[in-house]
């Protein structure tokens, strides 16, 4: 049973779920937890809201279990929540001039303190890499660079690496037309390949 | 395909979202296309080194969200329970055979408030109303029967009846006599007796009540011809079933209270109005055997002639005629022998009329 379980479809899960099976909710939080807590996390930057509002995705999940249509593909659908809830949450966030979004953000606390676009901008990364490990450099490089992101670019940028979404569907769920949609997604990636581009490993890889 | 066009699809390339035509395509492009090459080259390295790295969640998020879910589901709002028990009722009400039930409901109750509605009684109520009167009114203007010589003065109605009984054929008449006198006397027909009479008695005396023909009939018998004459002629100047009958009567009743001289041309008035009727053929020969008594033979002759048509009569008008152009012989040869035998041609003449025997004779003899 648990087997079958794990070999359904999202959807079918879902499914089940609406019809009282409870274990397959569990098994939809076990595959999507992580990646709509990450998500969450690079949308808010800001860990200490993050669990609360993956939290509370789950949860209008539930509530919303009767709307989900079969043919709807589940991931865009629970996306679309987590989307609407990071947006709702900003907003919270900016009405109590919330400081963390101006403030260094949290995954970039052990990164030596500076603001993001500080640091995405640095004129000296050598000195960087000189300091610390290559890949706790680099992974802090490609976080930093990503928050330091516009938010639709970011937004799109999270969809597309995070929830794997086509860019058909990144566009249905964001309201924005698909050829906009790749447009962001192309600065973005021009953006991270600038952050990245001083590293031994970006160079490698373009051999 | 060239640059422009690749830099169109080139995310899509990078995320394997293209199609398969596509895909070789843009692959021969990059091959031919240096700059389109650097591209992609550089897109995929930041894919490949800039992956992002993903925190894992507390390790209590997953209980967490699973025991916000059992309380949200163990509780459910007032509102999302009605809205349930809806749901699951509209479910069971939506089937289609509820909704076929419903629908044959709703067109059995639109037929029964159409069919309740429309004025079917009440149309042929109005339509009896309105024809009642008009088919009564025909056998009360046939029922009236002509009246004696004093309805030429008469109503416009009598007239009219009485134009158009003469116009009609002998058939006709014949046909229709028996009917007027085998009918009972109905409402109608009285009240259409009533709306003549006025007009129909000159002297408005002698009312023509049921007993009254039997009264004049029995005064007939005893010999109260005189009584019986205005008795008659009460009745048929009424009018009704009795008319006819009763102006024979009163034609007979002066024949032998008056003799022929008086009575001849009330035959022959009957004969003619009645003509082709029992009474008309009876009051025909009468007037025939009067006229010839009277020795006015031609007269006599034609009403006979008017017989012979009539199978009743035939045979006795043929007798009738034969005898009276035998004597008619006999006079003309007596005529002619007249000159020996004056007294005899006399006293045969003279004989049907015993009022005035004598004239003639001391006259000719005189000559």
């Amino acid at each position: 049973m648990a087997g079958d379980r794990g070999d359904a479809s999202d959807e079918m899960l879902m499914v089940r779920y609406q019809r009282g099976d409870r274990d397959a909710f569990g098994e939809l939080v076990r595959r999507y937890e992580t990646p709509i807590y990450n998500f969450v996390l690079r949308q808010l930057r800001h860990r200490a809201l993050t669990e609360d509002v993956t939290q509370d995705v789950f949860l209008r999940l539930v509530q919303n279990a009767a709307d989900f249509k079969h043919e709807a593909r589940f991931s865009t659908w629970l996306y679309t929540i987590a989307r609407n809830q990071c947006i709702d949450q900003v907003r919270k966030l900016s009405h109590r001039r919330h400081p963390s979004l101006d403030a260094p953000p949290p995954g970039r606390e052990g990164a030596g303190g500076a603001p993001l676009v500080e640091s995405v901008a640095d004129p000296h990364p050598r000195a960087s890499v000189e300091r610390s490990a290559a890949a706790s450099e680099v992974r802090d490089r490609i976080v930093a660079a990503i928050e330091a992101l516009p938010d639709d670019q970011r937004e799109v940028f999270l969809l597309r690496e995070i929830a794997n979404l086509p860019f058909k569907d990144i566009a249905e769920i964001t309201g924005v037309g698909e050829n906009t949609i790749k447009s962001r997604m192309r600065y973005a990636l021009d953006r991270l390949k600038d952050a990245l581009s001083e590293f031994d490993e970006y160079a490698r890889a373009l051999r | 395909m060239d640059c422009e066009k690749f830099d169109r699809i080139v995310l899509d390339l990078l995320y394997d979202e293209l199609d398969e035509l596509t895909r070789a395509a843009a692959k021969r492009h990059v091959e031919q296309c240096a700059r389109c090459r650097a591209i992609v080259a550089g897109l995929r390295a930041t894919r490949e080194v800039g992956v992002l790295p993903l925190d894992a969640p507390p390790a209590t998020l997953a209980a967490r969200i699973l025991e916000a879910e059992r309380q949200a589901t163990a509780v459910l709002p007032l509102r999302k329970r009605f809205g349930r028990a809806v749901s699951i009722l509209a479910s069971y009400t939506m089937r289609p055979q509820l909704a076929m039930a419903a629908l044959l409901l709703l067109m059995i109750g639109s037929s029964l408030l159409l069919v309740k509605t429309r004025p079917g009684a009440r149309e042929s109520v109005q339509v009896t109303e309105r024809g009642v009167p008009e088919s009564e009114r025909e056998p009360v203007a046939i029922v009236p029967l002509p009246r004696t010589d004093g309805e030429d003065s008469h109503g416009a109605p009598l007239e009219e009846k009485r134009a158009r009984r003469e116009r009609g054929s002998a058939a006709s008449e014949e046909a229709r006599e028996p009917e007027a006198e085998d009918r009972q006397p109905s409402a109608s027909a009285g009240a259409a007796r009533d709306t003549i009479e006025p007009s129909a008695s000159p002297d408005g005396a002698e009312d023509a009540g049921p007993g009254a023909y039997e009264a004049a009939m029995a005064a007939y018998r005893t010999g109260r011809y005189a009584e019986a004459t205005r008795s008659f002629d009460a009745i048929a100047a009424a009018g009704g079933s009795e008319a006819g009958s009763a102006a024979l009567y009163a034609a007979r009743s002066l024949r032998n209270s008056a003799g022929c001289g008086a009575a001849a041309a009330r035959f022959d008035d009957v004969g003619s109005r009645y003509r082709g009727s029992a009474i008309g053929d009876e009051a025909t020969w009468l007037a025939a055997d009067c006229y010839r008594t009277l020795g006015q033979l031609e007269r006599a002759r034609r009403n006979y002639q008017l017989l012979l048509a009539n199978g009743s009569y035939t045979d006795r008008a043929r007798r009738a005629l034969d005898t009276l152009d035998g004597r008619s012989d006999d006079a003309t040869a007596a005529r002619a022998s007249e000159r020996p035998r004056p007294a005899a041609a006399a006293a045969a003449a003279a004989k049907p009329a015993p009022a005035g025997p004598a004239a003639p004779a001391p006259t000719g003899s005189a000559d």
